[in-house]
C-alpha cells in the first residue's frame, strides 16, 4: 500500500519534472530579431538614450494575454501583433534598444491574470506591462500594477473607468463610447433609419457596456427602439430572438456582440430574410466576421480606428507582413497591440531609460500625435486614447470606408 | 531569502491557495456525509456578492461583510438543502449544479450586481488593512517594505489565521458527536438511521456547513481580487473545487487541503506550459481515477505519517504522542 | 410568428434530443453520467467540417466519417477512462463522473490545439433551401435534423427490443452480475454501448454544425450541460424520455425568448430539473421502482 503510493507520487513527480524541462526548452520568451548582420542599424538617431553609451539597452516588457480557453482567439491575435512589432523594433533599434517580451497566459481568468501580473512585476521585474486582454481582468490587475508603480497599458480594454484606476494605467484601445455613436449616426443619416431593434450578449461586460452605449445613442438620435433581445455568450441558436426582431420590423439592427456570436447572428438573420442594415459594436470590427458570415456580412456598419484597406503605406506594409506571417488579415486586436508596443517603445526612448518605471509613466502620458497603423494617437489626461474612428461598411466581402 | 518570501507574486499565490483550501474544505464537509454537491460555486457567489454589497453599499467594515456573506450563504444552504437532500448520488450532483447555474443567471440579470459588468472597486483586504495601520502610525516604510509587499503580506497573514481557525474547527468537529454522525451516515445511511441518528438533520447540517464555508471563501475571494462578476462562479469553478477534493482525497480533511494547495500552485509551476496546462489537468483527473480513486491522501497515508512522526518523537520523549494516536486508530477502523 | 417559433423550438429540441440519447444510453447501462459526451459531439462536428471543407465530401460521407472517428473515441473513452474503474474495490460511484470530466477537459483543449479557438462556419449548399407552409418558413436542414432525431430514436428502440445485442444490453442494464451469469458478454456490451452513444454524438455534432453554421471547441460544454438536464427531465436511461425531454426543453427555451425575457433562457433547463427532481425524481418517463438503485 505504502509502496504503491510512493511509486505513484514518484511517477507524478517525474512527469512534472519532464514537463517543466520541456517547458524551459520551448519557453514563450519571444526574443526574435534578425541576427543576420548586414543591417545598417545605426541609421537611427540616438534619441534620448545617452546613458546607454553605445551599449544596447534591454527593456523587459510583460504581456498578459488570454491565450487558452474560450477567448484564446483574441489573445492569439494580440500576441501576434506584439511579436511582429517586437521583431521590427529590435531590427530598427539594433544596438540601441532591445525589447524583450515576457508573455503570460491569463486564460481569461482574473485570479490567473493577477498571479501573472504579480510574477511579472515582482519576480521578473518588468519595466511595464501590456495587457491584460479583458476589461474585467484589468479591474483586478490595474490597481495592483498601479500600487506597485508599474505602467500598464491595455490594448483591448474598452470598458468605462479603466484609465481612471490610477495614474499608471493606460489604454490605447478606443472606447465604445467614441465608436458606436459615430457609426450609428452615419448609418441613420444614410439609410434614413427610424425604428431599430437591439440585440446583445447580456453576460459579457464588453457586449453589455456596448449595448448601453447603443441604447443611449439611439435615444439621443430620436430613434424608436422596437425590440431588445439578449443572448448568452457561446449561444449558437439565435432563431428565437431573430424571429421576434423580424416580427417587429425594424429599419436596422444594432448589435453589440463579439465576432463569434456576431457572425452567427448575421448568418441566421440573413437566412431568415432579415435584410435591414446592421450596425455593430467594436466586436464586429474583425475580418473574422466576413469569414464566418460570408455573404451575410454585407452591409454591416462599424466604426473603428483600424481599417486594413486604408490607403496608407504603413498600414499596407503591416497588413502584408502580418498576412505573410500568420496567414490572415490582422484584426483590430492585432493592430492595436502592434501599435501599443510601438507607443511603449517611443515612450521608453523618450524617457531614455529601461529601468525607471516612473520616468516611463511620465513619458507615456506625454505621447502625442503618434502615428500608428490605427491612426493618429494621443493620450488624454487620464490615459485614454484620443482618436477619430473611421466608419466602415462591409461591401463585396471587404471592409470599405462608408461614404455617402 | 527574505526577498524571496516577501515577493508579492509568491504571497499572491499563497493567498489564492489559502482561499482554495477553504473551498476544498467546503466540499469535503458535504462529502463527509456521502453527498456530492456541485453547488459550491453558487454558494461561493452568494457569499462574494453579499460581502461586496454590504461593504460597498452599506459602508460596513470588511469583517462584517465577510460574516454576513457566510451567513447568507448558510441560509441559502439550508433553503436548498432541505428539499434536495432527498436526492442521492448523481441526482444530487446535477440538482446542485443546476442551482449554481440558476444563481449565476440571476446575478447576471440583477441591477444591484451590475450584471455581467461585474462589481469593481470592492475594498481590498490588504490595502484597507495597510491603510488603517498607516492611520495608526505603522507604515510599510517603517518596516522597510514596499507598499504592495506590505498589503500583500497583510492579506496573507489574515487569510492564514482564518484558514488555521477553519481547519482547527473542522478537525475538532470530526472528533465530536457531529463528526461521528457524519461518518456513520456516509458509511451506511440506513444503519445510521436505525441507530437513532437523525440523518436528515445531520445531512442538512453538513450541507449548510459546506454552503457557509463556500460563501465564506467567496467573500474572501471578493476582497482579495476586489472585482467579481457572475462569470467567476460558473460550472468550471464548481468542477475545479470538486477536483481539489478528488485529487487530494476526501476521506480526511487533509486531502482537500493538500489538493487545493497542490493544484493551485501547479498552474504557476507549469505557467510556461500555458497552452498545455488544461490538457494535462484533464489527463491527471483520468489517471487519478484509474490508479488512486480515493485521492492522494487517505487514512493510510495519515496513519503512516503519524507513525513516522511518532517514531521520531519517541527518541525525544517516550511518554508523548498517545493522545492523537487513539483517535486515528478509531478512524482507521472505519475503513 | 407563433408557428415560426414552434419550428425553431422543435429544431432546437430535436438537437437536444439527439445529444440526450447518447447520454441516456450510457446512463441506462452503466449508471454513469458521461460528462465527455459533449466534447465527443464537438469532435464529430469538426470531423464533419474537415471532410466537407478539406475534401469536399458530400454530407452523408462527412457524417459517416464523423461516426467512425467518434466511435473510435468512444472505444478509447471506455477503455481508458471507464474500464479501469469498473469493479475496482473502494471506487465510489462518483469516480466515473470525475474521470469523464477529466476527459472532457482534455478533449476541449486538445481541440483548441488541433482546430484553433475560432468559430468556423460550416458551409453546406442546402442550408439555404427552404419552403413555406402557411406563412411559416421551414428549412431543409431543420427537417433533416428532426427526421434524423426521430429515426435514431426509433432505430435505437427497435434495436434494443429486437436484436440479440440489444437484449444483452438491456440485461446488462438491469444487473451486470446477473447478465454475466446468464452468459452475456457484459464487457463487450458495455464497450458497444459507449461506442454507439459516442457515434450518435458524432452525428449530432455534424447536424448542429450544419444547422447553426458554426463549429467551435466550446460547443460541447453548453450543449452537454443541456443534455444532462434533459435526461433528468425525461428520466435517466429512458430513450423516450430523452426524446420528449429534449423537445420540451427546446420548445420552452424558444418560447421563453419569444414571450419572456431572453436573459433567463439558460436558467430554464436547470430550474426545470430542480423542479422535476423535487416533484418527480424519476423523471417524466422513469418508473419509480427502477429509480436510484444505489
Amino acid at each position: 500500500m505504502k509502496k504503491s503510493l510512493i511509486k505513484f507520487l514518484g511517477v507524478l513527480l517525474s512527469v512534472f519534472l519532464v514537463l517543466s524541462v520541456a517547458a524551459c526548452g520551448g519557453s514563450q520568451e519571444a526574443t526574435n530579431g534578425g541576427e543576420n548582420s548586414s543591417n545598417s542599424n545605426a541609421g537611427e538617431e540616438q534619441s534620448g538614450g545617452e546613458s546607454g553609451g553605445g551599449g544596447e539597452q534591454v527593456a523587459r516588457i510583460g504581456v498578459i494575454s488570454y491565450l487558452s480557453g474560450n477567448g484564446a482567439a483574441y489573445g492569439e491575435a494580440i500576441t501576434s501583433g506584439f511579436k511582429m512589432a517586437q521583431e521590427e523594433i529590435n531590427e530598427k533599434y539594433k544596438g540601441q534598444l532591445k525589447i524583450e517580451l515576457l508573455i503570460e497566459d491569463s486564460a481569461g481568468q482574473r485570479d490567473q491574470a493577477l498571479n501573472a501580473a504579480q510574477k511579472l512585476i515582482n519576480s521578473e521585474n518588468v519595466l511595464a506591462i501590456l495587457g491584460p486582454t479583458l476589461s474585467s481582468e484589468m479591474f483586478v490587475v490595474g490597481p495592483e500594477a498601479d500600487q506597485a508603480g508599474v505602467p500598464i497599458m491595455g490594448t483591448s480594454t474598452t470598458a468605462n473607468g479603466i484609465p481612471e484606476i490610477g495614474p499608471y494605467v493606460f489604454r490605447n484601445s478606443i472606447p465604445e463610447s467614441l465608436a458606436i455613436p459615430a457609426s450609428t449616426k452615419k448609418a441613420v443619416e444614410h439609410f434614413g433609419i427610424k425604428k431599430v431593434a437591439l440585440i446583445y450578449g447580456h453576460d459579457d461586460d464588453f457586449t453589455l457596456s456596448g449595448y448601453e452605449i447603443m441604447k443611449d445613442t439611439a435615444e439621443k438620435l430620436g430613434l424608436e427602439i422596437v425590440k431588445t433581445e439578449k443572448y448568452a455568450t457561446g449561444d449558437t441558436d439565435f432563431s428565437a430572438q431573430l424571429t421576434n426582431i423580424q416580427a417587429a420590423q425594424p429599419d436596422a439592427i444594432l448589435a453589440s456582440s463579439l465576432y463569434k456570436e456576431g457572425g452567427l447572428i448575421l448568418d441566421q438573420a440573413r437566412k431568415m430574410g432579415i435584410d435591414v442594415p446592421v450596425v455593430g459594436g467594436n466586436g464586429f470590427n474583425s475580418p473574422q466576421v466576413i469569414v464566418q458570415a460570408g455573404e451575410a456580412a454585407e452591409g454591416v456598419v462599424v466604426a473603428s480606428p483600424w481599417f486594413p484597406e486604408r490607403d496608407v503605406e504603413e498600414v499596407q506594409t503591416f497588413v502584408k507582413k502580418f498576412q505573410d506571417k500568420y496567414g490572415k488579415i490582422p484584426d483590430q486586436f492585432a493592430a492595436q497591440a502592434y501599435d501599443a508596443l510601438y507607443i511603449m517603445t517611443q515612450a521608453i526612448l523618450d524617457a531614455g531609460t529601461t529601468e525607471d518605471r516612473d520616468a516611463l509613466r511620465d513619458s507615456l502620458a506625454e505621447i502625442k500625435d503618434f502615428k500608428g497603423v490605427t491612426g493618429n494617437f494621443s493620450f488624454d489626461e487620464v490615459g485614454s486614447p484620443i482618436m477619430d474612428p473611421i466608419v466602415l461598411i462591409i461591401k463585396d466581402g471587404k471592409f470599405v470606408e462608408f461614404t455617402d | 531569502m527574505i526577498d524571496f518570501i516577501l515577493n508579492p507574486y509568491y504571497i499572491q499565490i499563497a493567498s489564492f491557495i489559502l482561499i482554495n483550501i477553504v473551498l476544498g474544505i467546503s466540499i469535503y464537509i458535504t462529502l463527509s456525509t456521502g453527498q456530492l454537491s456541485l453547488g459550491s460555486a453558487g454558494f461561493m457567489s452568494i457569499g462574494a456578492y453579499t460581502s461586496a454589497l454590504v461593504t460597498m453599499k452599506l459602508g460596513m467594515p470588511i469583517f462584517a461583510g465577510i460574516i454576513s456573506g457566510a451567513i447568507v450563504a448558510a441560509l441559502a444552504g439550508i433553503l436548498v438543502g432541505i428539499p434536495t437532500l432527498r436526492l442521492q448520488g448523481v441526482y444530487l450532483a446535477v440538482a446542485t449544479l443546476g442551482f449554481g447555474e440558476v444563481v449565476r443567471v440571476l446575478f447576471n440579470n440583477m441591477e444591484i450586481t451590475r450584471g455581467a459588468m461585474g462589481l469593481p472597486g470592492i475594498p481590498h483586504f490588504g490595502r484597507v488593512l495597510a491603510q488603517s495601520l498607516a492611520d495608526m502610525g505603522l507604515t510599510a516604510d517603517m518596516l522597510g517594505l514596499r507598499n504592495n509587499q506590505w498589503s500583500a503580506l497583510l492579506l496573507f497573514i489574515v487569510l492564514l489565521v482564518i484558514v488555521i481557525l477553519v481547519i482547527w474547527f473542522f478537525v475538532r468537529q470530526n472528533h465530536s458527536r457531529i463528526g461521528r454522525a457524519y461518518t456513520a451516515i456516509k458509511e451506511d445511511e440506513q444503519a445510521a438511521e436505525s441507530m437513532g441518528i437523525p440523518t436528515t438533520y445531520y445531512k442538512v447540517l453538513a450541507f449548510s456547513q459546506g454552503a457557509m464555508i463556500a460563501g465564506f471563501a467567496g467573500a474572501l475571494y471578493a476582497h482579495t481580487t476586489s472585482f467579481i462578476n457572475p462569470g467567476d462562479f460558473s460550472y468550471h469553478r464548481a468542477v475545479e473545487i470538486l477536483i481539489f477534493a478528488v485529487f487530494g482525497g476526501s476521506e480526511v480533511i487533509w486531502g482537500p487541503i493538500f489538493g487545493a494547495a497542490f493544484l493551485t500552485a501547479l498552474p504557476e509551476v507549469l505557467r510556461d506550459l500555458a497552452d498545455y496546462r488544461l490538457i494535462i489537468y484533464g489527463l491527471l483527473l483520468v489517471a487519478m481515477m484509474a490508479f488512486r480513486p480515493q485521492g492522494l491522501i487517505d487514512y493510510n497515508v495519515i496513519n503512516w505519517l503519524k507513525r513516522k512522526f511518532k517514531k521520531q518523537n519517541k527518541h525525544d520523549s517516550v511518554s508523548n504522542g498517545s493522545d492523537g494516536n487513539g483517535s486515528s486508530k478509531q478512524k482507521g477502523g472505519t475503513l | 410568428m407563433f408557428e415560426q417559433q414552434l419550428i425553431n423550438g422543435l429544431t432546437l429540441g430535436s438537437i437536444y434530443a439527439i445529444v440526450a440519447l447518447g447520454y441516456t444510453l450510457v446512463f441506462g447501462v452503466l449508471e454513469i453520467l458521461n460528462m465527455a459526451h459533449g466534447e465527443i459531439f464537438m469532435f464529430g462536428a469538426f470531423i464533419g467540417l474537415l471532410m466537407v471543407v478539406q475534401f469536399g465530401a458530400p454530407i452523408p460521407i462527412a457524417i459517416l466519417a464523423a461516426v467512425l472517428v467518434t466511435a473510435v473515441m468512444g472505444f478509447l473513452l471506455e477503455r481508458f477512462a471507464l474500464r479501469p474503474l469498473r469493479g475496482k474495490k473502494g471506487v465510489s460511484h462518483l469516480a466515473p463522473l470525475i474521470s469523464t470530466i477529466g476527459v472532457s477537459i482534455f478533449l476541449e483543449n486538445l481541440a483548441h490545439h488541433l482546430f484553433g479557438a475560432e468559430t468556423q462556419p460550416f458551409p453546406v449548399s442546402f442550408a439555404r433551401i427552404s419552403f413555406e407552409i402557411g406563412g411559416v418558413k421551414i428549412y431543409l436542414v431543420q427537417l433533416t435534423i428532426f427526421l434524423i432525431a426521430v429515426a435514431l430514436m426509433i432505430g435505437l428502440s427497435l434495436w434494443l427490443q429486437k436484436t440479440k445485442a440489444g437484449k444483452g444490453l438491456r440485461a446488462t442494464a438491469e444487473s451486470i452480475e446477473t447478465a454475466n451469469l446468464l452468459g452475456v458478454n457484459t464487457q463487450r456490451i458495455i464497450t458497444l454501448t459507449v461506442i454507439i452513444a459516442s457515434a450518435m454524438g458524432g452525428i449530432a455534432g455534424v447536424l448542429v454544425g450544419m444547422a447553426f453554421n458554426a463549429v467551435s471547441p466550446q460547443m460541447g460544454l453548453a450543449i452537454g450541460l443541456k443534455g444532462l438536464a434533459i435526461i433528468i427531465l425525461g428520466g435517466m436511461g429512458n430513450i423516450k424520455g430523452a426524446m420528449v425531454g429534449g423537445l420540451i426543453l427546446g420548445l420552452t427555451e424558444v418560447m421563453s425568448v419569444a414571450y419572456g425575457d431572453s436573459g433567463y433562457r439558460d436558467a430554464i433547463a436547470f430550474l426545470m430539473i430542480i423542479v422535476i427532481l423535487l416533484v418527480r425524481p424519476q423523471g417524466l418517463f422513469g418508473s419509480p421502482a427502477t429509480q436510484v438503485k444505489r
